[in-house]
């Protein structure tokens, strides 16, 4: 099967298309910092900030009982004096109302216990082997934001010095390029998650970042390759050299692309709920990976 | 060929190698899949920079109570210089352990100033409102329509502060009567006097209850010069109205007068008693504080995350179903594209599988819901290396050379880029591991491991399965190994 991609033709539309990608990422991140609640670049979540998470289960006969979240909180409130669980609640509840999810800023164990011990006189009973409680302070919090922009920081450039050291320049500008273009419209993409949904990112967030960076470079160093390699062996024009490889390699990415995805699938699918946004990151950044690797990259190699 | 059964005869004995591996020492599991508590100690120290020695002080005297505590199990880190991680399996209420660890427990004797009796009596008096007053506050937090109760202890705090000629700054009640508390037991410390016995001077604590009433008292075992200290002490205050106060982490938790017959001698014998009202519980908490001894330097608990047991046995299953229809995905996909080839890569898959969990069990690496995505990420890229493979192996094939010609020169000529094209990745990884919290270390590891092991499976497995596979005749079929339609273009 043979591919045949109008590269040459098309640069002007690849390139737009990326330019229009880039340019919803940041109109995302930069709305994300002036006119959200957060006003940061995205939305950070507890890992980050600190804060309480709680999510536990309710003991229910067949069905659970209908709560609405507004006379939960109202009951808190006449219970708990505690003004700092209750300034700031956000209380949910999911699968069919048997599950409560809890947001508060950062408790003690004991202010946690309590608040516990009060949601089990509201809705209980409620099944505590099913609890998943995170207390973050909120000095580690800072600690771990710093700690995650260092590894990405310290593996882009990483990641940089091994490109230039294996290409000459060109390449190794265009090749940073693209990861850089990847790596926007992931961050981007979540910007919007967060202003839309409220959708968090956490330190593994960071941890797809630097995943989708390692692969994404993976595979444009590959096509760059078979351009290097034909460009050698080949004596057909330039443009027409890049278009050829990059059909011959086409069927290779797009494959491992595929079959990373399916397993990220299976983890959104079935895995566990802590794993979502995190799989769903990293799928994008495979996708938008992939597409760079193959279209942009090499794009911008052609000359006019 | 005898060198390639030679391969296979190793892939064999490895796999054996790796059943044996799980089977007698199975794979260690993290919180988030079996439930239980995790704890980060964060060490203050206000100027400089936590030095080792500090850390491994504070590390062994945390050790001792967490041992003292009486935790089945129990495992104690130390992360990045200045912070411990302990993790309490099974455990899903960490607030005694949280207790018992996150205090100084710096010991102190001291004797009373002279002349400062009626102020102490004043001050005991206030100590005691505001205990009580905190008591009918948790009491009241947990009644229904309690305003006016609330009011009432408002307005008993205020007449308190009024005495005190203190004003509290915090914004809710609760958090102003706490703070009342440490003023009051701020000044009645400082109606006494350091002396040079302190908690180092122990050699044991222990508890029994008073035979009176229900309450327990803790009772302490001093060393040789501690109990001369403790004797010379007591003499210079008997029969005096000065106290004795016993004082943790600047609060007076008893204070005693020593009795006119000491006046010669002291309190010899070397032991003493706090009775302060301790519960079974406080006095026990106590016990172990002291058995551990004080810590050198301040600790806070900065991150607590608590998984109930169900919950992890749910991740467990979540993890397998996501990992074996990874699996499946995967190899359905493999198999209708390079046929046989197909068949190839999902043999070496269930190899990289068994040979991934091995390595976990024989390092050990301790799995964790990020560890489990990153070997089930890894699964993927570790077909990627086969893809790589299969392609050149296809491309050989329509250029009409022989089969084996083909596998050889498709292995051959594969092999640099395979290599080259993890390495990004394994840079990745490294940097995750080396800056990375526990948490995201899980995850750079398998992945790691995952990426390394592949290269074994993805290399080495595979062309010797097919080498064995082309062994019979009637597997050596070129269209086994090309997809039919890929002959009509």
């Amino acid at each position: 099967m043979k591919y045949n991609l109008e590269l040459i033709k098309n640069k002007k539309k690849i390139i737009g298309f990326s330019t229009v990608l880039i340019l919803f990422s940041l109109i995302g991140i930069l709305y994300s910092t002036f006119n959200t609640s957060y006003k940061k670049p995205i939305n950070l979540g507890m890992d980050f900030v600190g804060g309480n998470e709680l999510r536990i289960e309710r003991v229910c006969e067949a069905e659970c009982s209908n709560f609405s979240p507004d006379s939960v909180l109202e009951n808190l409130r006449e219970i708990s004096k505690n003004n700092k669980v209750l300034n700031n609640i956000k209380l949910q509840f999911q699968n069919n109302n048997k599950l409560i999810s809890v947001r508060t800023p950062y408790l003690s164990i004991e202010e946690s216990n309590n608040l516990i011990n009060n949601l089990d006189n509201i809705v209980g009973p409620l099944n505590y082997e099913s609890k998943d409680s995170r207390l973050i302070g909120p000095k580690l919090g800072k600690r771990l934001l710093t700690n995650c922009l260092t590894s990405l920081l310290v593996s882009l450039f990483a990641i940089s010095l091994y490109i230039s050291i294996r290409f000459d320049k060109k390449y190794a500008l265009f090749a940073l390029l693209a990861l850089f273009h990847d790596l926007v419209i992931v961050f981007g993409i979540f910007s919007w998650l967060g202003i839309i949904l409220s959708v968090e990112v956490n330190s593994l967030f960071a941890v797809s970042l630097l995943t989708i960076a390692g692969y994404s470079v993976n595979d444009t160093v590959v096509i760059f390759d078979r351009i290097r390699e034909n460009l050698k062996l080949k004596n057909e024009g330039y443009n027409e050299t890049i278009q050829l490889s990059v059909n011959e390699s086409f069927r290779r990415t797009t494959f491992t692309s595929i079959t990373t995805l399916f397993p990220l699938l299976s983890i959104i699918l079935f895995g566990s709920y802590s794993l979502f946004w995190f799989s769903l990151a990293l799928s994008l950044g495979i996708i938008v990976g992939s597409y760079s690797s193959i279209l942009l990259a090499p794009s911008l190699l052609l000359k006019d | 060929m005898k060198r390639r059964q030679g391969w296979l005869f190793f892939i064999i004995f490895l796999l054996t190698l790796s059943v044996y591996l799980l089977i007698n020492y199975p794979l260690q599991l993290g919180l988030d899949l079996q439930g239980g508590s995790q704890l980060t100690l964060q060490i203050i120290k206000e100027e400089g920079k936590v030095t080792s020695d500090e850390l491994e002080a504070v590390n062994s005297v945390i050790d001792k109570r967490v041992n003292n505590l009486g935790v089945s199990e129990s495992n104690l880190q130390t992360l990045g210089g200045d912070q411990l991680i302990l993790e309490l399996p099974g455990e899903q209420n960490p607030l005694v352990a949280s207790r018992v660890l996150g205090k100084t427990a710096l010991l102190e004797f001291r004797t009373q100033k002279e002349g400062t009796s009626t102020d102490l009596k004043t001050l005991q008096l206030q100590r005691l409102s505001v205990k009580e007053l905190i008591g009918q506050y948790s009491f009241a937090e947990k009644s229904q329509n309690n305003d006016n109760f609330l009011n009432f202890i408002q307005d008993d705090l205020k007449e308190i502060e009024q005495e005190l000629n203190y004003s509290s700054t915090s914004n809710d009640l609760y958090g102003k009567l706490i703070e009342i508390k440490k003023y009051v037991d701020k000044e009645i410390t400082n109606l006494f006097i350091k002396t040079d016995l302190s908690g180092k001077d122990l050699i044991n604590a222990g508890r029994r209850q008073e035979q009176t009433n229900s309450n327990w008292e803790v009772l302490l075992t001093f060393s040789n010069s501690g109990g001369e200290k403790f004797a010379e002490i007591t003499k210079s205050i008997a029969g005096t109205n000065q106290l004795l106060a016993i004082i943790l982490d600047g609060e007076s938790i008893s204070e005693a007068s020593v009795g006119n017959q000491f006046a010669s001698t002291g309190i010899t014998g070397g032991s003493a008693t706090i009775s302060g009202n301790f519960s079974a519980e406080n006095a026990r908490e106590l016990e172990v504080q002291l058995k551990g001894g004080s810590l050198p330097l301040p600790i806070e608990i900065v991150e607590t995350n608590t998984i109930g047991a169900l919950l992890g046995s749910k991740n467990i299953l979540k993890s397998l179903y996501a990992a074996i229809s990874g699996l499946i995905f995967v190899g359905i996909f493999m198999i209708f594209n390079y046929r046989i080839l197909g068949f190839v890569s999902v043999l070496s898959l269930v190899l990289y599988g068994f040979f991934n969990l091995a390595i976990y069990s024989l390092i050990p690496v301790t799995l964790t819901l990020p560890g489990i995505s990153g070997l089930i990420l890894s699964i993927g890229m570790a077909v990627d290396a086969n893809i790589l493979i299969f392609e050149r192996i296809r491309e050989e094939l329509y250029d009409g050379n022989t089969l084996t010609r083909s596998i050889d020169s498709g292995f051959q000529r594969a092999n640099s880029s395979i290599v080259d094209g993890h390495i990004t990745t394994l840079l990745s990884c490294f940097v995750l591991f080396l800056l990375g919290t526990n948490f995201v270390k899980g995850f750079s590891a398998t992945l790691g491991i995952g990426v390394l092991i592949s290269l074994f499976t993805s290399l080495n497995c595979s062309k010797t399965i097919l080498r064995f596979f082309t062994t019979y005749q009637s597997l050596r079929q070129k269209n086994l190994y090309l997809p039919r339609n890929n002959f009509l273009n």
